[in-house]
């Protein structure tokens, strides 16, 4: 079983070093399997760990295994330590089996692009990477996997890197990360001073007593948790990383990377614990930020932009659920998440590949008659975002919603935010449903899908709008057959194939838990985290209660306004403007730390750089240089003046040998 | 009676001997600075006579003023005497650091012969007749500083050599810098 | 047989050593420089023979003997180097010979 948990870990690094070692040996498919195979390999371990893991004692269930040590500090000791037990095991399944689903779609998706090995190589590393984080056994190792995340990452937000706004939203992405990095060091270092280990799980055992100590580790990972994360205030990131390609969005940000901070939250939850007021903390932020990113996503345009604000909205509620303790139900959430986030972007994707590469939604429109596989699978991914049951999403928000009125005052405060924030995610969700895929195809649409062409689809790379003369082209298709690229618009097999795996996902996933009746997802993650408090019946009724009708009810304003058009969307400048500017953050950032820093940069480079360290070494050449001249200057090459030199010298020479006899 | 004679033939050597080397630096033809010189040595040899080092005067007179003074007087006649401005030349403090410095030598030499040294100077050993003469120096030679005595005789042998080095006319054809050096090839336009 | 003390012969010697050194220093001919050398040189002799004789020893003399041999030796290397500049048309003035400077 740890053997299989190795291979789990090793095989997409070896996919990714095999690719780069080959280069343009191998053909760009066979880079694309290459790194498809080895993900698919790492799921088939990870299953083979799951059931040998299922077959044991609860209580036993926690393998950790150190490959070798390599830093011995006093009694500190850090080494290549997996840990295998309920948790890793977990994210391992999810990781590798929607990451397995969604580089297969990357097949159809990348193909005709120059650097497609490239490409599958990150993809591979990436997967890597996040195997690493999710099955450390230390604190260092985890950090390992996190900073190598956030380089896949930005390797795969830049990977059209003749693309000025790619290049500069992956250095966004990785300079915030690099954030919440230095704050997740920074407690290590509290930490080790304090335990002189950091493995799991002694390093959380701080003791009583330690209040700062303890406070300011748990503010650290939290700092890392919501960079990476992609919450209040480090989320500016999140909706410019939507320049990558979109299978990346739907793998980095949103399955698997993003909910990295949910992950740490809940395997360090024992630090949090001995730090209430900092777990209220990240309550507060993920209420905050889930209702924030709900009202952004209301006046979107574009559609991937309202699918990663609808995942940061999401994240929000895992991070309430980890705040409150409701960590099992977090994790729940998390893997429906990964569900039907990865099938919205991916049938998004789907539409933008067919549209060649056009993102606005305001130029969509009557998509779905056109491609109706899609639609379908989109729907169902929008329901399940929404909460409806039986879709996935239901089984896994609501028992968070519920488990707020644990908590008192506060709980209540987070409970209004989270049913407010289902009505949001009705409203935006379905608004994105309603303007793209019902109704009759735009004049844009129609130019694409209606000849059944397919470039090859380079995204942002906004198609020019042709005068209307294409009317006499427009001829009525019958057909509808879902898989033919000739007369529907749908695309190639190997990208609806997994969207279709997503979508039964989407309907089915919620089914291995439902609140009060019965609960192996818990039961399972139960030794390694423990709910803090588990609400009572009534508690998850009302909640599922309001819940649903809100979502519901928020359906039912988009279905209004943007459906049948009976309602205007109401004219409120002001607060268009700044739900448009995203709250300001941006601009905040700008004023608060962009200019100083350029500021004081270029004065230190002035007054400091050029005069004193580049003055130094300059003055030091010149001065050297000087003086060889001027020595030089003593050669003039006159016989009598070196005589004379010694003359003099001999005279000086007696006066000296006289007076010291 | 015989310390007036001693005094006597010393002041006149002693004088004899300043003037020539004065005059062997002032003349301005070098045949003339060449001839004081020989003046020079003589005066000179009469001084070792009266230190009793005889086979030094001796040699002084046959292998200085017989053999190299008159090497120096061949060069002299081979060369012909260049009689331009003798005192010019060099940087201007060159004068005045030469005088200063030549100055300050003598003046510390005297005052250290006048003043410290005078007990020192006081005791003139007792020697024998034999003091000076070819037997003792030979035997000196041969014995006590028999190195000195091989190690000159090198140095005469590579001084030889050196100077029928130098000496010979090159057979090799001259290069393009020495042309133009000399005048025959004019260097650019 | 009384006569000067050593130390009229020294200062004897050391007039002729400085007047040497005025001539080296100050004279552009190098056949002039040689022979002011030469001055020097005897100077040097003058006094180890009149150290000689104050202590008695021979060594002084055998000293001035070398130094007579290393004079001839170097003059006759010094006049070589005088006959080759003159044969390769320079002038014969220690400024002008400055082709060693830096």
């Amino acid at each position: 079983m740890i053997v299989a948990a190795w291979i789990c870990l090793v095989a997409p690094l070896a996919a990714a070093l095999l690719i780069t070692l080959l280069g343009t040996r191998i053909s760009r498919l066979a880079a694309a399997y290459i790194s498809t195979t080895s993900v698919l390999g790492a799921f088939a371990a990870a299953v083979f760990v799951f059931a040998k893991l299922w077959s044991e004692a609860p209580s036993a269930r926690s393998h950790p295994s150190t490959a070798w040590e390599w830093l011995t500090a006093g009694s500190f000791h850090v080494g290549l330590r997996i840990l295998v037990d309920p948790l890793s095991v977990f994210m391992m399944l999810i990781v590798t089996g929607v990451g397995f689903l969604i580089v297969a779609y990357s097949i159809g998706y990348m193909e005709g692009d120059e650097e497609e090995r490239r490409y599958f190589a990150y993809m591979a590393l990436f997967v890597f990477s996040m195997l690493l984080l999710v099955q450390a056994g230390n604190l260092v190792i985890l950090l390992a996997g996190w900073g190598l995340v956030g380089l896949s990452s930005y390797l795969l937000i830049g990977f059209w890197h003749d693309r000025p706004a790619a290049v500069s939203a992956a250095k966004k992405a990785f300079i915030m990360n690099a954030v919440g990095d230095a704050t997740m060091a920074l407690a290590f270092f509290l930490l080790i001073q304090h335990r002189q280990t950091l493995n799991f799980p002694d390093a959380f055992a701080v003791g009583p007593g330690h209040s700062w100590l303890v406070n300011l580790v748990a503010l650290g990972l939290l700092g890392g948790a919501v960079a990476k994360s992609a919450q209040l205030p480090l989320q500016t990131w999140l909706p410019d990383a939507m320049e990558g390609p979109t299978p990346v969005s739907a793998l980095i940000h949103a399955a698997t990377m993003v909910t990295a901070g949910v992950y740490l939250i809940v395997r360090t939850h024992a630090v949090f614990e001995q730090a209430p007021h900092v777990q209220e903390l990240a309550a507060g932020l993920g209420a905050g930020t889930l209702l924030m990113a709900g009202l952004i996503a209301l006046v979107q345009t574009d559609i991937k932009r309202v699918i990663a604000y609808s995942t940061m909205s999401q994240i929000g509620y895992m991070f309430v659920g980890a705040g409150v303790g409701a960590y099992a139900n977090a994790e729940f959430h998390l893997l429906t998440h990964a569900f039907f986030k990865a099938l919205l972007f991916l049938a998004a994707g789907l539409v933008i590949h067919a549209l060649a590469g056009e993102q606005d939604i305001r130029k969509m429109g009557g998509v779905g008659r056109l491609m109706p596989v899609t639609r379908i699978t989109f729907l169902i991914g929008s329901l399940a975002l929404v909460g409806v049951p039986p879709f996935a999403g239901f089984f896994s928000k609501d028992p968070i919603i519920a488990a707020t009125m644990t908590r008192g005052w506060y709980g209540y405060i987070l409970f209004a935010a989270a049913l407010i924030g289902t009505f949001l995610t009705g409203l935006y969700a379905f608004r994105l449903f309603l303007i793209v895929f019902p109704g009759e195809p735009s004049p844009f649409v129609r130019e694409h899908l209606m000849r059944g062409s397919h470039a090859a689809g380079m995204e942002g790379a906004h198609a020019r709008e042709a005068p209307g003369s294409h009317d006499h082209e427009v001829h009525e298709h019958s057909g509808e057959g879902p898989f033919s690229n000739e007369h529907s618009g749908e695309g190639p097999f190997s990208m609806t194939a997994p969207v279709l795996v997503l979508a039964v996902l989407s309907v089915v996933g919620g089914w291995i838990q439902w609140g009060p009746f019965w609960d192996p997802v818990s039961k399972w993650l139960d030794p390694v985290a423990p709910p803090l408090a588990v609400p009572t019946d009534t508690q998850e009724a009302l909640a599922s209660f309001f819940a649903v009708l809100l979502g519901l009810a928020g359906i039912g304003v988009a279905w209004l306004i943007y459906g049948t058009r009976r309602w205007r969307v109401p004219r409120l400048a002001f607060s268009q403007r700044v739900l448009e500017h995203k709250f300001y953050f941006d601009e905040a950032y700008y004023f608060a730390f962009y200019r100083p820093a350029v500021f004081l940069a270029k004065g230190l480079g002035r007054w400091i750089e050029g005069p004193i360290i580049g003055g130094s070494v300059r003055e030091l050449a010149n001065a050297v240089r000087e003086a060889g001249l001027d020595t030089s200057r003593l050669q003039t090459g006159l016989v009598r003046t070196y005589a004379l030199a010694i003359a003099a010298s001999l005279a000086v020479i007696t006066i000296v040998f006289v007076a010291v006899r | 009676m015989a310390n007036v004679v001693v005094w006597a033939v010393w002041i006149v050597a002693a004088f004899s001997c300043l003037a020539s080397g004065i005059a062997v630096v002032t003349f301005t033809n070098p045949f003339f600075s060449a001839l004081a010189l020989i003046g020079n040595l003589a005066s000179l040899a009469v001084l070792y006579l009266l230190l009793s080092a005889e086979f030094v005067a001796a040699g002084q007179v046959l292998v200085y003023a017989g053999a190299v003074m008159v090497m120096f007087l061949f060069v002299t006649a081979y060369l012909g005497g260049r009689a331009d401005a003798p005192w010019a030349g060099g940087p201007s403090w060159q004068q005045f650091g030469a005088v200063l410095a030549a100055g300050a030598i003598l003046v510390e030499v005297i005052v250290v012969i006048g003043l410290k040294a005078g007990g020192r100077l006081s005791h003139e050993a007792k020697i024998d007749a034999g003091f000076g003469s070819p037997h003792r120096i030979g035997r000196v030679f041969l014995t006590d500083h028999l190195l000195a005595f091989e190690i000159t005789s090198i140095v005469l042998l590579v001084a030889a050599v050196g100077s029928v080095i130098l000496g010979a006319h090159s057979r090799r054809p001259p290069t393009t810098g020495e042309l133009i050096h000399e005048g025959e090839v004019r260097a650019g336009p | 047989m009384r006569g000067p003390d050593i130390a009229w012969y020294l200062a004897v010697a050391a007039f002729l050593f400085a007047t040497g050194v005025l001539g080296v220093l100050l004279r552009r001919s190098p056949l002039i420089v040689l022979l002011s050398l030469e001055i020097m040189l005897n100077g040097g002799n003058l006094a180890l023979i009149a150290f000689s004789r104050l202590h008695g020893e021979s060594s002084g003399q055998i000293f001035a003997l070398a130094v007579m041999a290393v004079a001839a030796a170097e003059v006759v290397v010094g006049l070589g180097l005088i006959v080759a500049i003159a044969q390769k048309r320079l002038d014969l003035d220690v400024d002008k010979l400055s082709f060693l400077r830096g």
